[in-house]
């Protein structure tokens, strides 16, 4: 085809040629309008979930899990019980480290409290979750330090025999969380409290890591030296060396089930596993809105061809007539491609203003993002390519029609 | 003459095989997505013991501190639940028909002939009073007696899953099971019962399995048997021995009262108020007066139990069946209009703008009803792999996606309305065609 020729499509048999059949292209017209808004939605909400899955934990969680052990008699030994435990794990060649717990990062089991720069409960406070760890839980973790130092193994502090809580002074903090409480920075070396009237000195700073969750993904962590026998559990946070998980884990199970006759493993858990379910609602959706999006465009589609196709099959002796007064095969195909990128186009409009209404009502009622302008603009971009296509099967087909069809029937 | 309408409708679609499948298969995903999304979400939103929802009350009491921090500081995170004290002092009242403490505990069972290992347990810790006013079915035996409450004595009540797993399904009441050890004697066995969404306890999730042993409140207590669920502390409460968390004002306990009229409610507000008042005096409970009865309905509303996933799922399910039956309306419209010259030979035959009408109704009602009945087996199919996906986790379209006989009511007023929405414009409209015009071209 040389550059020179232009394609010449007359706009008034365009209207005239949608006006005889007006209810059709409406009904299209339609169509692409509610799988417009349904479409830049879904992509939004669908995009979020994707980057709510794709936040970092932040810590290993290929070679790490977690073993719960319930005490079932008041017999049971937490302290000693615990101490034998990880001093066995740390024994295992396979393993790298290990930390006595009670809480679970990625899960809801955990215990949360409203960090603040004031003792006892009057003053802001930020809700963060509390990991109680002993000197290898950051490498057990494999989280690093940013700033200040780990804790000590002489630090980490157990329950008294009378059950008083032998509360050590000092916390590690995420940045998330050093930020949030002192936002201009210097949060080394100084005190917090966690609702109580204790004093807690921050003598480290790691890098952001996901601990026990809320509702929402958070980073605002803190870890404290404790080996807390209350609520009857403990539990121990294992790093295995990479490839080994699953049989230090079988070893764990084994060895710590036949060692206390008075407990019972509640559960051992990978924390890969854990963040799977983690982000199991973020997936359900994810899998769902794009599927039934992905149905609306098609049946949308074949609204399109459908009703290109019927105003093709209904026009074959007017397509012969232009044919046989000279018009060229590509001026059927423009024409047809014109008529349906009108009605796509009259769609999109609508459809955006759909789009934002329903954007705006979703941010309203479900507290989802603002829908951005680039989604609806990937959307009418999207949603036009495939109804161009849709449509242009039948006007090629159109094209075919011989010139002679025009002298048959009349 | 529907049979003939029906024969017209038959040979037309003979004559565009790929556009009836075509609409046949857009209805039949636009209806069952409709009927898998409304599943769940009707099973979401239905109150599971709706014939008690005038007499049977969650109590609750803003117990926090004045200026709390941490997770329950936000407005709306009332309290559920109670302190050791308080709730034992509420429970107390005989104001109530029947009363139940529902506390969450674990424990490991053993000891039953088909057991090699202890199996660990979920145990609810509450009162006779739970039985009763749930209607919780039993297969064998019963609830335990009020004495056993008070004893409290060491009685057990198993579900049924865990009698299975026990005791091979056989009536194991009056025998004896060690719990952490103690011996326990069986009263009664549960039938099946696990009502969605867990009204009685929505502290920790709102969907889930219902618990493997009921045991006296008491009774666990006098074991030290840790909470199992949330327990909420504030200010210097930290509780780290058993003596501690008892004595400590953190709250872990749901109190249910059953309350059969207005007067025995007024009177139990009041005696509430009473409890507070003295309390408030004591210098405990020093935020605003908050002290409330929730019926059921009122009290799953307020938890959220309905998430907004399942609604915006519900809206797109519609949204895509709107698009379905605009794909049908313009499909019918089309075809009907190309036929357009048949229908003018038949008006000028003697056929009525009603028969016309009537004829053409039933061909889209025809649509309508094959997509409907595919959107079924459809539907059955997809509850049956997201049950299948999801049936390891305490999610909540894994327990819940299951075909009911509901889906058949769903689909029957989908049919209606696809058959409403997507016929009479078309059918109108072809009626409206003059018979003369579409005769001359012939």
């Amino acid at each position: 085809m040389s550059t020179g020729v232009t394609m010449h499509i007359n706009v008034p048999p365009l209207f005239s040629a949608l006006r005889r059949n007006p209810a059709g292209a409406l009904l299209v017209l339609a169509q692409i309008a509610i799988t417009l808004a349904v479409l830049c939605n879904a992509a939004s909400i669908v995009a979020h979930a994707i980057a709510r899955m794709d936040l970092p934990s932040g810590f290993d969680t290929r070679d790490t899990f977690v073993i719960d052990v319930e005490s079932q008699s008041n017999r049971f030994d937490i302290p000693s019980a615990e101490r034998e435990d990880v001093a066995y794990l740390r024994g295992l060649p396979d393993v790298v480290a290990a930390t006595i717990t009670s809480g679970r990062p990625l899960t809801h089991d955990g215990t949360f409290d409203g960090m603040g720069r004031a003792p006892g409960t009057t003053g802001a406070s930020v809700l963060s979750s509390k990991l109680p760890v002993d000197e290898q839980g950051l490498s057990a973790l494999g989280v690093p330090l940013v700033a200040g130092r780990n804790f000590r193994a002489d630090e980490i502090v157990a329950d008294s025999a009378t059950g008083t809580p032998q509360q050590s002074g000092e916390i590690i903090i995420s940045e998330s969380l050093a930020r949030a409480l002192f936002p201009d920075g210097h949060a080394l070396g100084s005190t917090v409290y966690n609702g109580g009237t204790n004093p807690l000195t921050i003598i480290g700073i790691t890098r952001d890591f996901m601990g026990p969750q809320g509702d929402e993904p958070s980073y605002n962590v803190y870890l404290a030296p404790e080996m807390s026998g209350a609520y009857g559990f403990y539990e121990l946070f294992v790093r295995a060396r990479p490839g080994r998980r699953d049989i230090v884990q079988r070893i764990a199970n084994r060895h710590i089930a036949a060692a206390h006759p008075d407990a019972v493993i509640a559960f051992s858990q990978t924390m890969a596993d854990a963040r799977q379910l983690m982000d199991a609602d973020n997936r359900n959706m994810t899998i769902f809105l794009s599927a039934v999006t992905a149905l609306m465009i098609a049946v949308c589609c074949l609204g399109m061809f459908g009703l290109t196709a019927f105003n093709v099959n209904s026009r074959i002796r007017q397509i012969g007539v232009r044919r046989a007064v000279g018009a060229r095969r590509r001026d059927i195909v423009a024409h047809f491609v014109a008529e349906s990128a009108l009605i796509l186009g009259a769609g999109a409009v609508l459809g955006s203003v759909f789009a934002l209404a329903l954007g705006q009502w979703l941010s309203d009622h479900y507290g989802e993002p603002r829908l951005d302008l680039a989604y609806v603009l990937a959307s009418i971009v999207t949603l036009w390519a495939i109804g161009q296509l849709a449509a242009w099967q039948p006007a090629r087909r159109a094209a075919s029609v011989p010139p002679s069809v025009a002298t048959r029937t009349i | 003459m529907l049979g003939y309408y029906c024969r017209l409708a038959l040979k037309s679609f003979r004559h565009t095989p790929g556009l009836t499948a075509l609409m046949v298969g857009a209805i039949a995903f636009g209806i069952s997505t409709c009927i898998v999304t409304l599943t769940v979400y009707h099973a979401m939103s239905g109150n599971p013991i709706w014939w008690k929802n005038n007499v049977l009350y969650a109590v609750t009491m803003d117990s926090r501190d004045p200026l709390p921090t941490g997770s329950l500081a936000d407005s709306d995170s009332l309290p559920d639940q109670f302190s050791y004290a308080d709730a034992t002092y509420l429970y107390g009242s005989s104001i109530p028909r029947h009363k139940a403490i529902v506390a969450t505990m674990s424990g490991a069972l053993s000891g039953a002939p088909d057991q090699s290992a202890a199996a660990l347990v979920h145990l609810r810790a509450t009162s006779m009073g739970f039985f009763r006013m749930f209607d919780v079915p039993f297969e064998y035996g019963g609830p335990w007696d009020a004495a056993a409450d008070r004893g409290p004595e060491p009685v057990i009540v198993l579900s049924r899953d865990e009698n299975d797993k026990l005791f091979g399904g056989a009536d194991s009441v009056g025998r004896s099971i060690l719990l952490d050890n103690h011996p326990f004697r069986i009263v009664g066995v549960l039938d099946r019962w696990n009502p969605q969404p867990q009204f009685y306890d929505l502290t920790v999730r709102s969907f889930g399995n219902a618990s493997d042993a009921y045991i006296p409140f008491a009774s666990g207590v006098q074991l030290r048997l840790w909470p199992h669920g949330h327990v909420s502390c504030w200010g210097a409460d930290d509780p780290h021995t058993y003596p501690q968390l008892i004595g400590s004002s953190c709250v872990w306990i749901l109190l249910w009262v059953e309350l059969p009229d207005a007067a025995s409610r007024e009177h139990f507000r009041a005696y509430m108020d009473a409890y507070w008042a003295a309390q408030h005096k004591m210098g405990r409970f020093q935020r605003p007066r908050d002290n409330s009865l929730w019926p059921v309905s009122r009290w799953l509303t307020h938890h959220h139990v309905v998430t907004d996933n399942s609604r915006l799922l519900l809206r797109l399910a519609f949204a895509f069946l709107a698009v379905c039956l605009i794909n049908t309306v313009g499909i019918e419209l089309t075809k009907f209009l190309r036929a357009a010259p048949l229908t003018g030979v038949r008006r000028a035959l003697g056929a009525s703008r009603r028969h016309i009408f009537l004829q053409h109704l039933v061909e889209t009602a025809v649509i309508a009803l094959a997509g409907s009945a595919l959107g079924l087996a459809l539907s059955w199919a997809e509850l049956d792999a997201i049950h299948a996906l999801y049936s390891g986790s305490n999610d909540a379209y894994g327990l819940l996606a299951h075909f009911d006989p509901l889906g058949v009511l769903w689909a029957l007023g989908l049919a209606a309305l696809a058959t409403i929405i997507a016929g009479l414009y078309p059918a109108w409209r072809i009626g409206r065609v003059p018979p003369a015009l579409h005769l001359k071209s012939q």
